[in-house]
């Protein structure tokens, strides 16, 4: 198996969670979610767990650090 | 009579629905959100004088406090100030501006649709004509001659139609605020910026004065900034910094914000067959100072002008709707080019040659060059003998910036 596919077997087993109670809805985490997995409606930020690989670019932007990756 | 949609109804939004109307189409904004301007996302700074003076109408209501400049602290803390005799720019309150300018547009003629997100795009020969919303629970189909986008840096408008997909995280600015009162500021007309990669990495942290001992302060950082967060890094600076101590130790948090804004230059095009893009969504935001109301105003009226014009003479092609592109890059394409350069040359260059960039600048010159213009420095920086310096006039001169 190649480094690659071991690497995003790992990150698939990972899921983007977001603190309700820390996030002030910016939306900083959907603007760069490479596989449009977050969607945003009134008053919370969804994450679709079939979308998200785990990948965890929506942890860096957060600005208040609402996003953890926790396990599948 | 033909028809606009407006998906959003901030500043971008409303002014594109009132140049839509003026040039004689019926337009409805939609909005995904029940309360207009809530949450407020942003400094609440506008010039008066900024990007295209006279089509900026601030409504009156929303002023808070006259600006006449700015105070610019280097990492080093060493400061340059600009300011004019009159004031040439205001703090407003975004609650009442983007409500009012919401309501203006609607009494000029706009149907408002709100609480209603948008789903998808409907085409037909990949032509886009309406907008799928739920709203009220229900799924909603809504035709239009054109469909615009004014639906702010996550637009779902540029991901619908592939005008934009994702952000990378350096392409943004990751923002926290919070609005203060009892601050003791020692300058109550002048915005405040501080530069620092110790204290904002890729951005800066900003005081602005709302009048009443009242103030925004925020920052923004690059968005791929991994140390901490951008709140972490206010709360530092509020505790920790010389200005921050010398005029907000007795300040009291009265509200906190957060927000993202993209710093990396306009999309490469805003339009496609049957809708196109304005505002945040269309990457409008000056790269540098990370200003966006104004220039999303004027191009807002541009955009709805021409979308109006098209729908009219039933031409809604991509080489029709270019026209918008056209007319706003000759307003500001070349500020925008220009400042990302400069941003980029700012990024690398390290907290110490700033220290000595401020020593040999004026406000005035700061001015010029963050809009993209050509300033005399070159010799003043040559006397310094410094090396650091002097690499970087040779980079700003090949931007024919000094």
């Amino acid at each position: 198996m190649s480094p690659t596919s071991t690497a995003s077997k790992k990150r698939e087993k990972k899921l983007a969670d977001v603190d309700g109670e820390l996030c002030g809805i910016c939306q900083a985490c959907a603007t760069v979610c490479p596989v449009n997995a977050i969607e945003v409606t009134e008053g919370y930020i969804l994450v679709l767990p079939e979308k998200c690989t785990g990948c965890g670019t929506c942890v860096k932007v957060c600005p208040v650090g609402a996003i953890t990756l926790i396990d599948r | 009579m033909k028809h606009v949609i407006v998906v959003g109804a901030g500043p971008a939004g409303s002014s594109t629905a009132v140049g839509a109307l003026r040039a004689g189409a019926d337009v409805t904004i939609i909005d995904r959100k029940t309360n207009v301007g809530i949450p407020v996302q942003c400094g609440e700074a506008i010039g008066k004088t900024g990007p295209g003076v006279a089509e900026i109408d601030i409504p009156e209501e929303s002023i808070r406090a006259p600006l006449r400049g700015f105070r610019l602290f280097s990492p080093g803390q060493i400061s340059v100030d600009y300011a004019t005799k009159e004031p040439s720019g205001f703090t407003i309150d975004r609650r009442i501006f983007d409500k009012e300018l919401f309501a203006r547009a609607t009494e000029a003629g706009a149907d408002s649709l709100l609480g209603a997100r948008v789903l998808d795009i409907t085409q037909e020969n990949g032509t886009v004509t309406g907008v799928v919303v739920r709203h009220d629970g229900k799924r909603k189909t809504l035709k239009a001659e054109v469909v615009i986008g004014a639906d702010g840096v996550n637009s779902q408008i540029a991901r619908l139609t592939g005008l934009r997909k994702s952000y990378k995280p350096d392409d943004i600015d990751s923002c926290f605020g919070y609005e203060m009162a009892n601050c003791d500021l020692e300058v109550t007309d002048l915005m405040e910026f501080l530069l620092g990669s110790e204290i904002s990495p890729r951005g800066y942290i900003w005081i602005f004065p709302k009048g009443e001992g009242r103030a925004n302060v925020g920052i923004g950082i690059g968005g791929g900034v991994e140390t901490k967060t951008a709140k972490e890094y206010l709360d530092h600076f509020l505790k920790h910094h010389d200005v921050a101590k010398r005029q907000l130790s007795n300040a009291k948090v009265i509200e906190t914000r957060v927000g993202a804004l993209p710093v990396c230059g306009p999309n490469k095009t805003n339009v496609v067959d049957g809708a196109l893009l304005v505002g945040d969504a269309a990457g409008q935001v000056h790269p540098i100072t990370g200003g966006g109301m104004g220039y999303a105003m004027v191009c807002g009226s541009i955009a709805g002008r021409v979308a109006a014009k098209c729908a009219q003479n039933e031409s809604v092609k991509t080489s029709d709707l270019q026209q918008y592109e056209k007319e706003w890059r000759k307003l500001y394409g070349a500020e925008f080019d220009q400042s990302l350069k400069l941003r980029e040359l700012i990024l690398q260059t390290e907290d110490k040659t700033l220290d000595k960039l401020a020593n040999i600048v004026t406000g005035e010159s700061i001015v010029q060059m963050t809009a993209g213009k050509k300033v005399k420095i070159f010799m003043r920086a040559m006397a310094t003998k410094d090396g650091k310096l002097i690499a970087l006039m040779r980079e700003l001169r090949k931007l024919r910036m000094v």
